[in-house]
Protein backbone atom coordinates (compact mmCIF):
# COMPACT_ATOMS: atom_id res chain seq x y z
CA UNK A 1 0.00 0.00 0.00
CA UNK A 2 1.36 3.43 -0.95
CA UNK A 3 2.13 5.93 1.81
CA UNK A 4 2.48 9.70 1.54
CA UNK A 5 4.64 12.38 3.09
CA UNK A 6 8.39 12.45 3.53
CA UNK A 7 10.76 12.45 6.51
CA UNK A 8 11.30 15.59 8.58
CA UNK A 9 14.90 15.74 7.33
CA UNK A 10 13.76 15.62 3.70
CA UNK A 11 11.71 18.74 4.36
CA UNK A 12 14.16 20.51 6.66
CA UNK A 13 17.21 20.02 4.44
CA UNK A 14 15.16 20.78 1.36
CA UNK A 15 14.15 24.14 2.81
CA UNK A 16 17.68 24.72 4.02
CA UNK A 17 19.00 24.04 0.52
CA UNK A 18 16.54 26.58 -0.87
CA UNK A 19 17.62 29.22 1.61
CA UNK A 20 21.33 28.55 1.14
CA UNK A 21 20.96 28.71 -2.65
CA UNK A 22 19.48 32.20 -2.52
CA UNK A 23 21.96 33.38 0.12
CA UNK A 24 24.76 32.03 -2.08
CA UNK A 25 23.67 34.27 -4.92
CA UNK A 26 23.30 37.30 -2.67
CA UNK A 27 26.71 36.69 -1.10
CA UNK A 28 28.27 36.65 -4.56
CA UNK A 29 26.78 40.07 -5.28
CA UNK A 30 27.83 41.41 -1.87
CA UNK A 31 31.45 40.33 -2.10
CA UNK A 32 31.85 41.51 -5.69
CA UNK A 33 30.22 44.89 -5.08
CA UNK A 34 31.51 45.70 -1.58
CA UNK A 35 35.34 45.52 -1.36
CA UNK A 36 35.24 45.32 2.45
CA UNK A 37 33.22 42.10 2.25
CA UNK A 38 35.68 40.52 -0.18
CA UNK A 39 38.65 41.61 1.94
CA UNK A 40 37.03 40.26 5.08
CA UNK A 41 36.27 36.93 3.44
CA UNK A 42 39.82 36.77 2.11
CA UNK A 43 41.23 37.33 5.60
CA UNK A 44 39.05 34.74 7.31
CA UNK A 45 40.48 31.66 5.55
CA UNK A 46 43.08 33.04 3.19
CA UNK A 47 40.85 32.76 0.10
CA UNK A 48 37.45 34.38 -0.45
CA UNK A 49 36.07 31.30 -2.22
CA UNK A 50 36.93 29.01 0.69
CA UNK A 51 35.21 31.39 3.11
CA UNK A 52 32.22 31.55 0.77
CA UNK A 53 31.93 27.75 0.73
CA UNK A 54 32.26 27.47 4.51
CA UNK A 55 29.52 30.05 5.04
CA UNK A 56 27.04 28.54 2.58
CA UNK A 57 27.66 24.88 3.41
CA UNK A 58 27.60 25.73 7.11
CA UNK A 59 24.28 27.53 6.63
CA UNK A 60 22.90 24.52 4.76
CA UNK A 61 23.93 22.08 7.49
CA UNK A 62 22.85 24.27 10.40
CA UNK A 63 19.46 25.28 8.98
CA UNK A 64 18.77 21.69 7.94
CA UNK A 65 19.27 20.62 11.53
CA UNK A 66 17.43 23.66 12.94
CA UNK A 67 14.31 23.29 10.79
CA UNK A 68 14.08 19.65 11.86
CA UNK A 69 13.75 20.79 15.50
CA UNK A 70 10.53 22.73 14.80
CA UNK A 71 7.19 21.56 16.22
CA UNK A 72 8.82 19.91 19.22
CA UNK A 73 11.23 17.90 17.12
CA UNK A 74 8.68 16.74 14.55
CA UNK A 75 10.03 19.17 11.98
CA UNK A 76 8.26 21.56 9.64
CA UNK A 77 5.10 20.14 8.08
CA UNK A 78 4.88 20.73 4.38
CA UNK A 79 3.03 19.34 1.41
CA UNK A 80 5.40 17.61 -1.03
CA UNK A 81 4.21 19.63 -4.02
CA UNK A 82 5.08 22.77 -2.12
CA UNK A 83 8.48 21.34 -1.09
CA UNK A 84 9.37 20.49 -4.67
CA UNK A 85 8.15 23.88 -5.89
CA UNK A 86 10.16 25.67 -3.21
CA UNK A 87 13.28 23.63 -3.98
CA UNK A 88 13.15 24.23 -7.71
CA UNK A 89 12.36 27.92 -7.28
CA UNK A 90 15.11 28.40 -4.70
CA UNK A 91 17.83 26.65 -6.68
CA UNK A 92 16.66 28.37 -9.84
CA UNK A 93 16.65 31.77 -8.18
CA UNK A 94 20.09 31.25 -6.71
CA UNK A 95 21.40 30.19 -10.09
CA UNK A 96 19.82 33.12 -11.91
CA UNK A 97 21.27 35.60 -9.42
CA UNK A 98 24.79 34.25 -10.03
CA UNK A 99 24.42 33.97 -13.80
CA UNK A 100 22.63 37.29 -14.10
CA UNK A 101 25.17 39.13 -12.02
CA UNK A 102 28.19 37.95 -13.99
CA UNK A 103 26.38 38.40 -17.29
CA UNK A 104 24.99 41.84 -16.64
CA UNK A 105 25.84 43.25 -13.28
CA UNK A 106 29.59 42.75 -13.00
CA UNK B 1 41.78 14.82 -14.48
CA UNK B 2 40.66 13.30 -11.17
CA UNK B 3 38.43 16.31 -10.65
CA UNK B 4 36.69 15.74 -13.98
CA UNK B 5 36.56 11.97 -13.47
CA UNK B 6 34.75 12.24 -10.15
CA UNK B 7 32.42 14.88 -11.57
CA UNK B 8 31.43 12.57 -14.39
CA UNK B 9 31.11 9.67 -11.94
CA UNK B 10 28.67 11.78 -9.91
CA UNK B 11 26.68 12.59 -13.05
CA UNK B 12 26.48 8.95 -14.19
CA UNK B 13 25.58 7.74 -10.71
CA UNK B 14 22.79 10.30 -10.44
CA UNK B 15 21.33 9.22 -13.79
CA UNK B 16 21.46 5.67 -12.45
CA UNK B 17 19.51 6.78 -9.38
CA UNK B 18 16.94 8.56 -11.56
CA UNK B 19 16.30 5.50 -13.71
CA UNK B 20 16.26 3.16 -10.71
CA UNK B 21 13.67 5.34 -8.94
CA UNK B 22 11.45 5.24 -12.04
CA UNK B 23 11.54 1.46 -11.67
CA UNK B 24 11.66 1.26 -7.88
CA UNK B 25 10.65 -1.85 -5.96
CA UNK B 26 11.71 -3.45 -2.71
CA UNK B 27 14.52 -5.23 -4.55
CA UNK B 28 16.35 -2.13 -5.80
CA UNK B 29 15.62 0.25 -2.95
CA UNK B 30 18.85 -0.45 -1.11
CA UNK B 31 20.82 0.01 -4.31
CA UNK B 32 19.20 3.42 -4.81
CA UNK B 33 20.29 4.49 -1.33
CA UNK B 34 23.85 3.26 -1.92
CA UNK B 35 24.11 4.91 -5.32
CA UNK B 36 22.78 8.18 -3.88
CA UNK B 37 25.53 8.07 -1.27
CA UNK B 38 28.07 7.22 -3.97
CA UNK B 39 26.96 10.23 -6.01
CA UNK B 40 27.47 12.46 -2.99
CA UNK B 41 30.92 10.98 -2.25
CA UNK B 42 32.00 11.43 -5.88
CA UNK B 43 30.83 15.05 -5.85
CA UNK B 44 32.64 15.88 -2.61
CA UNK B 45 35.83 14.31 -4.01
CA UNK B 46 35.49 16.34 -7.21
CA UNK B 47 34.86 19.44 -5.11
CA UNK B 48 37.90 19.03 -2.86
CA UNK B 49 40.25 18.11 -5.71
CA UNK B 50 39.00 20.96 -7.90
CA UNK B 51 38.97 23.36 -4.98
CA UNK B 52 42.55 22.54 -4.06
CA UNK B 53 43.64 23.08 -7.68
CA UNK B 54 41.65 26.32 -7.87
CA UNK B 55 43.13 27.80 -4.69
CA UNK B 56 46.74 26.74 -5.29
CA UNK B 57 47.23 26.76 -9.06
CA UNK B 58 44.43 28.47 -10.99
CA UNK B 59 45.96 31.96 -10.85
CA UNK B 60 48.47 31.00 -13.57
CA UNK B 61 45.67 29.72 -15.83
CA UNK B 62 43.64 32.83 -15.06
CA UNK B 63 46.47 35.11 -16.21
CA UNK B 64 46.73 33.22 -19.53
CA UNK B 65 42.95 33.30 -20.10
CA UNK B 66 42.64 37.02 -19.38
CA UNK B 67 45.46 37.93 -21.79
CA UNK B 68 44.11 35.62 -24.49
CA UNK B 69 41.21 35.88 -26.98
CA UNK B 70 38.69 34.29 -24.57
CA UNK B 71 38.70 36.41 -21.38
CA UNK B 72 35.04 35.45 -20.88
CA UNK B 73 36.30 31.94 -20.04
CA UNK B 74 37.33 33.40 -16.69
CA UNK B 75 35.22 36.55 -16.31
CA UNK B 76 31.93 34.76 -16.87
CA UNK B 77 32.42 30.99 -17.11
CA UNK B 78 34.83 30.39 -14.21
CA UNK B 79 33.21 32.97 -11.97
CA UNK B 80 29.78 31.35 -12.43
CA UNK B 81 31.17 27.81 -12.19
CA UNK B 82 32.91 28.40 -8.86
CA UNK B 83 29.67 29.70 -7.34
CA UNK B 84 27.13 27.40 -9.01
CA UNK B 85 29.09 24.31 -7.99
CA UNK B 86 28.07 25.04 -4.39
CA UNK B 87 24.42 24.57 -5.41
CA UNK B 88 25.35 21.28 -7.07
CA UNK B 89 27.24 20.15 -3.98
CA UNK B 90 24.26 20.85 -1.73
CA UNK B 91 21.85 19.12 -4.11
CA UNK B 92 24.00 16.00 -4.27
CA UNK B 93 24.44 16.02 -0.49
CA UNK B 94 20.65 16.24 -0.16
CA UNK B 95 20.05 13.34 -2.57
CA UNK B 96 20.78 10.52 -0.08
CA UNK B 97 18.66 12.33 2.53
CA UNK B 98 15.70 12.31 0.16
CA UNK B 99 16.48 8.75 -0.97
CA UNK B 100 16.40 7.49 2.63
CA UNK B 101 12.59 7.53 2.53
CA UNK B 102 10.67 4.35 1.69
CA UNK B 103 10.68 4.98 -2.06
CA UNK B 104 8.98 1.75 -3.09
CA UNK B 105 5.92 2.58 -1.00
CA UNK B 106 5.92 6.38 -1.14
CA UNK B 107 5.10 8.25 -4.33
CA UNK B 108 5.80 11.64 -2.72
CA UNK B 109 9.33 10.59 -1.79
CA UNK B 110 9.94 9.26 -5.30
CA UNK B 111 8.90 12.60 -6.80
CA UNK B 112 11.31 14.50 -4.56
CA UNK B 113 14.22 12.24 -5.51
CA UNK B 114 13.39 12.46 -9.22
CA UNK B 115 13.25 16.25 -9.16
CA UNK B 116 16.48 16.54 -7.16
CA UNK B 117 18.27 14.03 -9.39
CA UNK B 118 17.00 15.85 -12.45
CA UNK B 119 18.34 19.18 -11.19
CA UNK B 120 21.67 17.54 -10.37
CA UNK B 121 22.03 16.11 -13.86
CA UNK B 122 21.23 19.41 -15.59
CA UNK B 123 23.52 21.42 -13.33
CA UNK B 124 26.32 18.84 -13.57
CA UNK B 125 26.17 18.89 -17.38
CA UNK B 126 26.42 22.66 -17.32
CA UNK B 127 29.35 22.58 -14.89
CA UNK B 128 31.18 20.00 -17.03
CA UNK B 129 30.71 22.24 -20.06
CA UNK B 130 32.00 25.20 -18.08
CA UNK B 131 35.13 23.28 -17.15
CA UNK B 132 35.76 22.36 -20.77
CA UNK B 133 35.33 25.99 -21.83
CA UNK B 134 37.78 27.19 -19.18
CA UNK B 135 40.36 24.61 -20.26
CA UNK B 136 39.88 25.72 -23.85
CA UNK B 137 40.32 29.31 -22.72
CA UNK B 138 43.78 28.42 -21.45
CA UNK B 139 44.58 26.60 -24.67
CA UNK B 140 43.56 29.43 -27.00
CA UNK B 141 45.40 31.85 -24.73
CA UNK B 142 48.60 29.85 -25.10
CA UNK B 143 48.11 29.45 -28.86
CA UNK B 144 47.72 33.18 -29.23
CA UNK B 145 51.14 33.85 -27.74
Amino acid sequence: METTGVSKYTISFGLSLTLASVVNGLLVVAKEKVPAVLTGMQKLTGHHWVTHDVIILGLFAFCGWLFAQANGGQGIKMNVNRLIGTLVTGVGTGGIIVLGFYLIGD
Amino acid sequence: MAHVLFGVACLITTVWVFVDVLNVSKTNQNRIKKMSCAAAIFMWLAFFIGGYWYVTSYSADKAIILKGPWPFAHNFVMETKEHLVILLLMLVTYLPIAAANNLSANKDARRVVLWVAGMIVLLALMIEGDGATIAMGVKVGLLAR
